[in-house]
């Protein structure tokens, strides 16, 4: 108690005191403004491009104005107060705003309109800009206490202007390039990439909740179980998807019934098996430790009242474990993205294919064009899903 | 004192057998492949080489644990000191933001990560290693901040009225009761990084992911199992070998 | 009317219950005390089968309980624990409406129930309905638990420490509000405790336990006057017994009338227990107390002598209560 009452004395002292994380990330991005290239132009997709400044790309009158924007924000957050949060949150989004329109100004001032080919490339410091922003914006969530859908609908607001610039103006950006050109290709690799994750994670949550069922009903097949698939989650990805490619190329060959179902050693079927073996164990454990977590006296009152087996596990132990239960497919989910990635390696399809295509023809656009749409897409499911499982905690139980 | 070496020795072996295992099935992988020549002809039939010869298998491994090493050092380093800067007083503002930071962190995926890095970086080990040191950073983090803030304040407490100094609590109390879930941050760390340094191969890096790489390219089977199997091996060498520490560490805490 | 006959409980090797015979008849509220590991709450799980027992039988009004289907057995049960067992994902009104619920009663009847039941345990429907078990504290949440083992109106009643975790004031307050549903409701109850001040205060008739064995039972006042054995002397608190005894009885049962020596300066209600007018005899070093009415007007007197030597002669003729 004491310990806790001087902390808030502590905080309460503070308040005045400038936060020391905005005004970090404010300092940050002025020097990566300053001292880190802004854009690069590359005369086609190939030919790595020539870097330039952020007075270079947005003219005296931009680099000022950006630069006079972050020094207000610096500014604002030498008093932690909640006015001047608030503020910091408009001049966050105002900037956030305002950079899809600096790549306008920067295409207009660097590119040649005679040069069909030449495009425009997002510099390290734009990039810095754009991350240590987004930091900005989870710090400010966190000090104003903001909910998540509202964070959620800001940051959608944001993503609309940016796709709206990006679709009217800003054809010479090297990302919406890479994009037109290869739109139907991109299209089908995202769908690829979606059925392969769904399709895994649905597996995997019939066949790892079965399993975890199993394993509370059985011990011993509770230990094997457990070693198993801990021994799956150790072996790398890679490593996996190779171990899986000669017996299934072999089954393929040899067995004429699963030939016909499309079994072979490079494609869907190894792919979708190793995302399989990754995914259970998430799921699995925590299906296991959520049923698990459930009070003994809790399942005991439901019994002593009268419930049956059957509505005890459907009214009772399973609405509880739910949450935890979503946590792991949160987990497996986020993960199963990365790993479909991987899995373009062996010919699966998907996102990973531009990846893995585009390091090979040095084409950092189209490396770009899959990286990230796959980061975007992991974090989308990460927030989707635990926001799902927080909607199952009835009445806010612990 | 030798009576209780003596008693202790079977326990002891038992527990070493393990990884021991795994780095004998390694060490007689990475020397014993080229000798095998039969069998990996019998995987690949049609292929006109079956051993993987670019660079000797031994190299691919000292390679990869160099990237390994180096990425993990520094990110075991950074990843633990900065768990412990933002739970001090000096720091504690950053708390919020490093928490968030460290569970948004765990959604990025280790391919986009590395693919992210290579147009900053160029092809290479470079990347490789940075994006192995970011990815890695991660889990260090948040589980050395799930640690430290796992510790009971009343534990704190009770140390701070014994006339502890805040270094004496950190070194005496905190770090201890939290060693054992850090060192669980650490194992997902460096067993992920061993997996993800594999995909440098793509990027340039010549390392155990080199084969498996070159075999899925030229369809040849041989050099992907060669590839797998000592990546395999490696991962599950390393691991046991951390869940020996945890074991120990476990033990050391439960006395 | 519950029968236990030479009823038994083996875990393994360890015998939890031990050859145990026990009657409680209908409308009775019976206290199993003893130290922890006794058996006290096996013997009450076994009543309402969450375990089997091994050996001997129990029946309800002449039924063995294996005659019962366990489930309908268990709705015709009122059971509440120490830690309430109230479900976390349910708000307090649809806890305390489970068992109407699985018995299939309409909703509006559900509903009635569980808002006559808020009421009768001080819970405002508007506060309290929504709210979830989280969100209450100790005491109002042993409340919704008994709440909820009343909600079919089960005959029987098995209560395994219900409030041994919540604080002594709100205990009494809660023993006191069971003593007055009882008064009302005259179920069978049998309620499993270690603290003895809390059996004798609730209970009609009282089993003291060890290792699985029966004791002593009888009515609380025939066991304060004559343990059986020291470890039941020493449960009833060694030498605090006589004051435990006397907060049994009241103070009117044990006046005489008003003589002619000059009435006693202090004053006490009938109705207040002996064991207060002794300790009033205490704080105000007299051997006498005026017995008043609730209108304050003196109807006799309480001598301290007098009381010793009722005691003396009770001790004498050595009637077993």
């Amino acid at each position: 108690m004491p310990v806790r009452a001087a902390a808030r004395l502590r905080a309460g002292a503070r308040t005045l005191a400038p936060n020391a994380v905005l005004l970090t990330l404010s300092i940050v991005m002025l020097a990566a403004l300053w001292l880190t290239s802004t854009v690069s132009v590359a005369p086609n997709r190939i030919v790595p491009g020539s870097a330039f400044d952020v007075v270079a790309a947005f003219g005296v009158a931009g680099a000022l104005l950006v630069s006079l924007l972050l020094l207000a924000l610096a500014a604002l957050s030498l008093k932690a107060e909640r006015v001047n949060y608030q503020a910091m949150l408009l001049l966050v989004v105002l900037i956030l705003l305002l950079m899809p329109f600096g790549l306008m100004v920067a295409g207009h001032f660097l590119i040649d309109p005679a040069l069909a080919q030449a495009r425009l490339g997002i510099g390290a410091g734009y990039w810095t800009l754009l991350f240590v922003l987004l930091l900005c914006l989870v710090e400010l969530r966190l000090r104003l206490g903001l909910k998540r859908l509202a964070t959620a609908a800001l940051l959608l607001g944001v993503a609309l202007v940016w796709w709206l610039c990006a679709r009217l103006w800003l054809d010479e950006l090297a990302l919406v390039q890479e994009f037109h050109s290869r739109q139907s290709a991109f299209y089908a690799a995202l769908s690829q990439h979606l059925v392969l994750v769904a399709s895994a994670v649905g597996v995997s949550l019939v066949l790892g909740m079965t399993l975890a069922l199993l394993m509370r009903r059985f011990t011993r097949v509770e230990k094997v179980g457990f070693a198993l698939l801990n021994f799956f989650q150790t072996v790398p990805s890679l490593a996996l998807f190779g171990l899986l490619l000669a017996p299934l190329a072999w089954l393929g060959a040899n067995v004429a019934f699963l030939r016909d179902l499309g079994v072979s050693g490079i494609g869907n079927t190894p792919a979708l098996i190793a995302l399989i073996a990754y995914s259970l164990l998430p799921i699995a454990r925590n299906t296991y430790i959520a049923l698990g977590e459930v009070r003994p006296d809790t399942l005991e009152a439901a019994t002593a009242m009268g419930m049956r087996p059957a509505q005890r596990f459907w009214q009772v132990r399973f609405p509880l474990a739910l949450p935890v239960l979503l946590e792991g497919v949160r987990i497996t989910t986020v993960q199963a993205v990365g790993l479909a990635a991987v899995a373009a390696l062996i010919g699966a399809g998907g996102l990973g294919t531009f990846i893995f295509q585009g390091l090979g023809q040095a084409a950092m656009d189209m490396v770009l064009l899959g990286a990230l749409p796959i980061v975007i897409m992991a974090l989308i499911m990460d927030a989707g899903l635990g926001a799902l499982a927080e909607l199952t905690r009835h009445g806010g139980q612990a | 004192m030798q009576a209780s070496v003596v008693s202790l020795r079977p326990g002891f072996a038992l527990r070493w057998l393990v990884p021991l295992g795994w780095a004998a099935l390694l060490a007689l992988a990475v020397f014993g492949m080229q000798y095998a020549d039969g069998f990996f002809r019998w995987i690949a039939p049609d292929a006109r080489q079956v051993i993987y010869s670019r660079a000797s298998f031994l190299d691919l491994l000292g390679r990869h644990l160099l990237v390994v090493g180096v990425a993990g050092a520094v990110t075991i380093v950074v990843g633990v000191l900065a768990g412990i800067g933002v739970t001090r007083r000096y720091g504690r503002d950053f708390l919020p933001l490093a928490g968030q930071l460290a569970s948004i962190g765990q959604t990025f995926p280790p391919v986009a990560v590395l693919a992210l890095a290579v147009p900053v970086l160029g092809f290479g080990t470079l990347p490789i290693i940075v994006a192995l040191m970011l990815y890695g950073l991660l889990p260090i983090l948040r589980n050395t901040l799930a640690g430290l803030q796992g510790v009971d304040a009343g534990t704190k407490e009770a140390a701070l009225a014994m006339g502890m100094t805040q270094r004496q609590i950190l070194w005496r109390v905190e770090l201890p009761l939290a060693a054992p879930v850090i060192l669980a941050g650490i194992r997902t760390s460096i067993t992920i990084n061993i997996a993800t340094a594999a995909l440098g191969a793509t990027v340039g890096a010549s390392n155990l992911g080199d084969p498996i790489i070159s075999g899925i390219v030229n369809s040849n089977m041989a050099y992907v199992l060669q590839g797998a199997l000592l990546i395999a091996l490696l991962a599950l060498t390393v691991d046991s070998l951390f869940d020996l520490f945890q074991q120990a560490l476990a033990k050391r805490s439960a006395a | 009317m519950i029968e236990l006959s030479r009823v038994s409980k083996r875990f393994g090797d360890t015998t939890a219950v031990d050859d145990i015979s026990l009657s409680i008849p209908s409308g009775k509220f019976c206290a199993l005390v003893g130290t922890s590991g006794c058996g006290k709450s096996t013997m009450l799980r076994m009543i309402n089968r969450l375990i089997p027992h091994s050996d001997g039988q129990i029946t309800l009004d002449g039924e063995p309980i294996e005659s019962f289907n366990p489930v309908k057995l268990r709705r015709r049960i009122g059971y509440v624990i120490q830690s309430t067992g109230l479900f976390p994902h349910w708000s307090v009104a649809r806890n305390i409406g489970l068992v109407p619920r699985l018995l299939k009663w309409p909703t509006e009847k559900v509903n009635a129930r569980v808002e006559e039941l808020m009421g009768i345990f001080g819970l405002p429907v508007d506060e309290f309905a929504h709210k979830y078990p989280h969100q209450l504290s100790g005491g109002q949440a042993q409340r919704v638990g008994v709440a909820r083992a009343l909600a079919a109106d089960p005959d029987i009643l098995l209560m395994d420490e219900p409030f041994g975790a919540l604080d002594p004031l709100t205990r009494e307050k809660l023993q006191d509000e069971l003593l007055r549903l009882q008064a009302k409701l005259h179920k069978t109850v049998v309620f499993v405790t270690h603290d003895m001040d809390e059996a004798l205060k609730l209970a009609d008739h009282l089993v003291v336990m060890r290792d699985g064995r029966i004791v002593q039972q009888g009515s609380p006042l025939a066991l304060l006057q004559h343990p059986e054995d020291a470890f039941v002397e020493s449960m009833l608190g060694g030498l605090e017994r006589g004051l435990k005894q006397a907060a049994l009885t009241r103070v009117k049962d044990h006046m005489t009338s008003l003589g002619s020596a000059i009435p006693a300066h202090s004053r006490i209600p009938g109705d207040f227990t002996l064991r207060q007018g002794l300790s009033m005899m205490m704080r105000d070093h007299c051997d006498r107390l005026t017995v008043v009415d609730a209108s304050d007007v003196p109807i006799g007197e309480l001598s301290l002598r007098r009381l010793i030597k009722e005691a003396q002669t009770e001790r004498g003729v050595h009637r077993a209560g």
